[in-house]
């Protein structure tokens, strides 16, 4: 007798609080450190504050744990697609593959800016992705990579980036040079065994060029952007 | 004949042109970290590679080539050496190598003893320029004896350290050609001659 088929239950939601937990308790933590000066109190007050913030840092670490181990389950194996930006748009599953490509991708990205703490929508970014692939017209593929950039963007797929002083860009033009390499990338020509250079490749020149970017961005300049996605895709 | 040796085979494999790839940030990169490693084994000490800014060199070399670039494709030869010459004064005016000791290996008195990261940078300008030049036009890439004699080596780093536009002369003398060392790092302003 045949199994009956159950519809699959949408993981990204639990997946989504569960990174949104351990990205607050993450924040809360480096926040409490940064704020507290234990050592300026005078005793017994320095005593007991420092015996809070080792247990407040105990929790934290704790709960980070679970938090992180239970959204990795929850996650699965992820890989970013070789496939290009727009082959992806007619792909079955395109929306869940765009979004959980873009929230490993960003990740990585932001990471390589330098940046401590950040949080990456994936659900923002499927349902921006959703819209824009109804929307979208048959303008040519930088053109519309460009509107999904600014789109991306005004639904905060990136938030909450801070820094350290090492930054390597302005925090504020951080995000979106982030999405544009993400972007850059996924438009770029690339094979399995070259996916992460590639990537590593679109965030180096998305932060060489993050005045550039942020300045069209600023504007809302589709064209600009979409001439700087012309420029550099070949590059990567 | 010059005891300088080039690595056109520690150059990563692509499927692409090297013309093309080369203009490919991933396959760039790999290709100077591989050169550098290379190098740092050659000299006995290590090259450390500054990653954000061999980015920025190649994203200004990018830039410069598309500016310069001649309409004329009679030109295109010339100006595939001149684009070495280009990527050779972003390498200096931002070196994204910093020599970590002393090059034990390097023959004392050479060019690489002497300046390890300019040797390294050239090498690498005239490696990537003699195979690709072999891809496109079959031809050999010669070396001219001045790349032996120290005392080029000292002029080319003290005036590269006051002007990086020197140093895309200095690989153009190496490639054999007469620069225009007032205006080394334009195209238009070689001599006809050499551009043929």
């Amino acid at each position: 007798m045949p199994l009956p088929s159950f519809i699959q239950p949408d993981s990204m939601p639990l997946r989504e609080a569960l990174r949104g937990l351990r990205f607050l308790l993450r924040r809360g933590g480096e926040t409490l450190a940064d704020t507290i000066s234990v050592d300026a109190l005078p005793k017994p007050a320095s005593e007991i504050a420092s015996v809070v913030m080792t247990e407040v840092g105990g929790i934290v670490r704790s709960v980070d744990t679970v938090a992180s181990s239970a959204a990795k389950k929850i996650l699965g194996g992820q890989e970013n697609p070789t496939a290009a930006l727009d082959d992806l748009i007619h792909h079955d599953a395109a929306e869940a593959e765009f979004a959980q490509a873009i929230y490993v991708a960003l990740s990585a990205v932001l990471r390589r800016f330098g940046t401590t703490s950040f949080f990456v929508s994936e659900m923002s970014a499927r349902a921006t992705f959703a819209a824009w692939r109804r929307e979208t017209g048959e303008a040519d593929p930088e053109q519309r990579a460009a509107e999904l950039t600014l789109r991306l963007l005004d639904a905060r797929v990136v938030r909450g980036v801070s820094v350290d002083k090492a930054q390597l860009a302005p925090t504020g033009a951080l995000d979106g040079a982030a999405v544009f390499a993400v972007l850059l990338w996924l438009q770029s020509s690339r094979s399995d065994a070259e996916n992460e250079a590639a990537l590593d490749a679109a965030a180096d020149i998305a932060l060489a060029k993050a005045d550039e970017i942020a300045r069209a961005l600023a504007a809302r300049r589709l064209d600009s952007l979409a001439a700087l996605y012309r420029k550099y895709v070949d590059h990567v | 004949m010059s005891k300088v040796r080039l690595h056109q085979d520690a150059l990563p494999p692509t499927n692409e042109p090297l013309r093309i790839a080369v203009r490919r940030l991933r396959w760039f990169k790999a290709a100077f970290l591989r050169h550098a490693e290379t190098v740092s084994q050659e000299l006995g000490c290590k090259l450390e590679v500054d990653e954000a800014k061999l980015a920025g060199c190649f994203m200004r070399w990018l830039d410069a080539i598309e500016v310069q670039r001649p309409a004329d494709k009679s030109q295109r030869r010339a100006f595939f050496e001149f684009a070495a010459a280009l990527m050779m004064r972003e390498l200096t005016t931002d070196m994204p190598l910093k020599a970590e000791g002393v090059p034990v290996l390097a023959q004392p008195g050479s060019a690489a003893a002497f300046w390890p990261e300019g040797y390294c940078c050239t090498i690498f300008c005239l490696s990537v320029h003699a195979a690709a030049t072999a891809q496109e036009f079959h031809t050999e890439t010669t070396i001219d004896p001045a790349i032996d004699d120290l005392r080029h080596w000292w002029s080319f780093r003290e005036n590269t350290m006051q002007d990086a536009r020197f140093s895309a002369g200095f690989l153009q003398m190496l490639m054999g050609s007469q620069p225009n060392w007032v205006m080394p790092d334009v195209f238009s302003a070689q001599t006809k001659d050499d551009r043929a």
